[in-house]
Formats: structure tokens, C-alpha cells, sequence
């Protein structure tokens, strides 16, 4: 795909995650029902939820770029890691900006070092890394190399949150939608939840082309400047 | 002086309101009843973490494509020269 495909792509599908920003913020203000015992703080959810779904996604297709650019050593493989990771860390800060918030009138506390929270503040700081590792060596390849070894590890932890709240006694609730029996939610929070999930996976993969296009064009501007000096 | 007296009446009555308004607000503190503005505090403050989360999403959502856009102007910028 050319640059120019890869904006009017990202175009489409930020414009279609925007229009499905506003609808989202409707449904969680004016339809989806209260729910019963935490009261308009669950609304939160709606937000959070899909935030932390899209920092999994985010991690796990910088972990298969990653793998893929280790055994092919296309540049094209780090560049789309490098921009996965980018918005991870971002929809990352989201989860632990949003979830204090809530907790904070849940639990009574805007942070509790149990494993889910403590587990999520590691794959933040594993995007982080990601980014740091990557310019912090002279060789760029080599950076690029250690990267991906760091998206790849980072990976490895998306089980661990996910497993967290089963296998510890925890603050946190249990998955009420990914699990063996089926979701627990009532069908309009599902939707809800669905939908906020749709529109922030469109939003990551809208940026994503946008920010794939600017590091396509950096490559392309560098080897210019070298093939002329 | 009917007319300083019913001046003089007000002014007692007015403090004499005055006091029971502070002995009943102390009263409260020292039982330790919640007063209307801290009530409507506790009722309003789940509505302001509501607020504060959706508005992150915004901020932080407009600050990536803000951050992008600017990244895509300046290596546009660099094609030019």
C-alpha cells in the first residue's frame, strides 16, 4: 500500500472511530441502562474496558510484527511494531487514567497494588520501554532488534492480566464477557461494551495508518538524504 | 417610637436568628450530621469521576492526532526543502 492509500485509508477509518466516539458517548449517557449497585461510576466501564481490549491488541500485533521482522529483517515489520506500540501507550495511560477514576468511588482507594493493576502499570511500562530501548542504542538496528525482543516479552504478559483476577483473590472483578459460559452482562451494557470496543479498535487502526505513512515517508526522506550526500 | 421599637424588635429577632442558625449548624458538626453541601458533594462526586474519565479519552485520543498531524506536517515540510 502507498502512503497515499495509507492516509486516505487512516482517513476512512479515524472519520468512521470519531463518528462512533459520538454515538458511543450517547449510548453510555442517554441509553444504557444504571447499573444497580455502583451507580452512574460504572458508566466508566464503557471507556475502560474497550481501552484496555485495544492496548491487548495493540501489544499483540507488535509482538507478531516483531517476530516477523526478527526472522524477515523487512524494515517494514518495525515500522508497523514501532506504531502499534505507540498507540498501546496510549490506550494504555487511558486504562490506568480511567480506572483509578472508577476505583476510586468503587473501591474507595485510586490505586491497590493487586496483580491485574500492578500487571497493566507493567505492560505500560513495557510499551515505554519498547520506545526507550529502541532510540537509546547508536546502532539503530540493533535497537531495532532489542525492540522487538521487548514487544515480544511484553506479549507474554496479555495472559497474565487476563488470568489475574481467576487466579488471585483480587479487588478487581472477573471477566464478565471473556469467559467459558458466556457473557454475564445484560444485552444493552453488552452492546454498549461491544460497540466501545469497535470504535476505539477503528480509532487505533485509523491512527495507525496515519502514523505508518509518517514513518514510511521519515524512511524515504533518509535514504534520499543519503543516496544525495 | 413605635417606630424604634418595632427597628429595635427586628434587629433582636434577626439576631436571635442569627444564633439559633449557629447553634443548630454547630450542633450538626458535633453529631456529626452531613450538611445539604456535603451531601450534594458526595452525591455529585461520582459524576465528576465520570466526567474527568470521558474527557481523558478526548484529550488523550485529540493528543495522538494532534501529535501525528504535526509529525506528518513537518516530514511533509522536509519533502519540500
Amino acid at each position: 500500500m502507498t502512503t497515499a492509500g495509507m492516509r486516505r485509508g487512516g482517513t476512512v477509518l479515524t472519520v468512521l472511530g470519531l463518528a462512533g466516539l459520538i454515538v458511543l458517548y450517547w449510548m453510555c449517557f442517554f441509553w444504557v441502562s444504571t447499573e444497580v449497585n455502583q451507580g452512574v461510576v460504572q458508566r466508566i466501564f464503557y471507556v475502560h474496558v474497550p481501552a484496555a481490549w485495544t492496548s491487548f491488541l495493540a501489544i499483540g500485533f507488535a509482538a507478531v510484527a516483531s517476530a516477523m521482522y526478527l526472522w524477515l529483517r523487512d524494515d517494514r515489520l518495525d515500522r508497523a511494531a514501532l506504531c502499534a506500540i505507540e498507540g498501546g501507550l496510549v490506550f494504555a495511560t487511558l486504562v490506568l487514567t480511567t480506572g483509578p477514576l472508577w476505583g476510586k468511588i468503587a473501591w474507595g482507594t485510586y490505586w491497590t497494588w493487586e496483580p491485574r493493576l500492578t500487571l497493566t502499570l507493567l505492560l505500560w511500562f513495557i510499551f515505554f520501554g519498547y520506545i526507550m530501548v529502541r532510540n537509546s542504542t547508536e546502532d539503530p538496528e540493533k535497537g531495532k532488534r532489542f525492540a522487538a525482543v521487548v514487544a515480544i516479552i511484553g506479549a507474554m504478559d496479555i495472559p497474565f492480566i487476563h488470568l489475574s483476577v481467576v487466579w488471585f483473590r483480587s479487588l478487581h472483578p472477573e471477566p464478565v464477557v471473556a469467559k467459558p459460559d458466556g457473557p454475564t452482562l445484560p444485552g444493552d451494557m453488552l452492546a454498549t461494551l461491544l460497540f466501545g470496543v469497535l470504535v476505539f479498535s477503528l480509532l487505533f487502526f485509523g491512527f495507525f495508518l496515519f502514523r505508518y505513512a509518517v514513518e514510511a515517508l521519515r524512511a524515504e526522506a533518509d535514504l534520499r538524504a543519503r543516496s544525495a550526500t | 417610637m413605635i417606630m424604634k421599637n418595632t427597628v429595635f424588635r427586628s434587629l433582636i429577632l434577626s439576631l436571635a436568628g442569627l444564633v439559633v442558625t449557629a447553634a443548630v449548624t454547630l450542633a450538626q458538626e458535633a453529631s456529626g450530621v452531613p450538611q445539604a453541601n456535603r451531601l450534594a458533594e458526595q452525591n455529585l462526586r461520582p459524576y465528576w469521576h465520570v466526567f474527568a474519565a470521558y474527557s481523558l479519552v478526548i484529550i488523550m485520543i485529540g493528543g495522538w492526532a494532534i501529535s501525528i498531524a504535526r509529525r506528518l506536517r513537518a516530514i511533509e515540510d522536509r519533502w519540500v526543502d
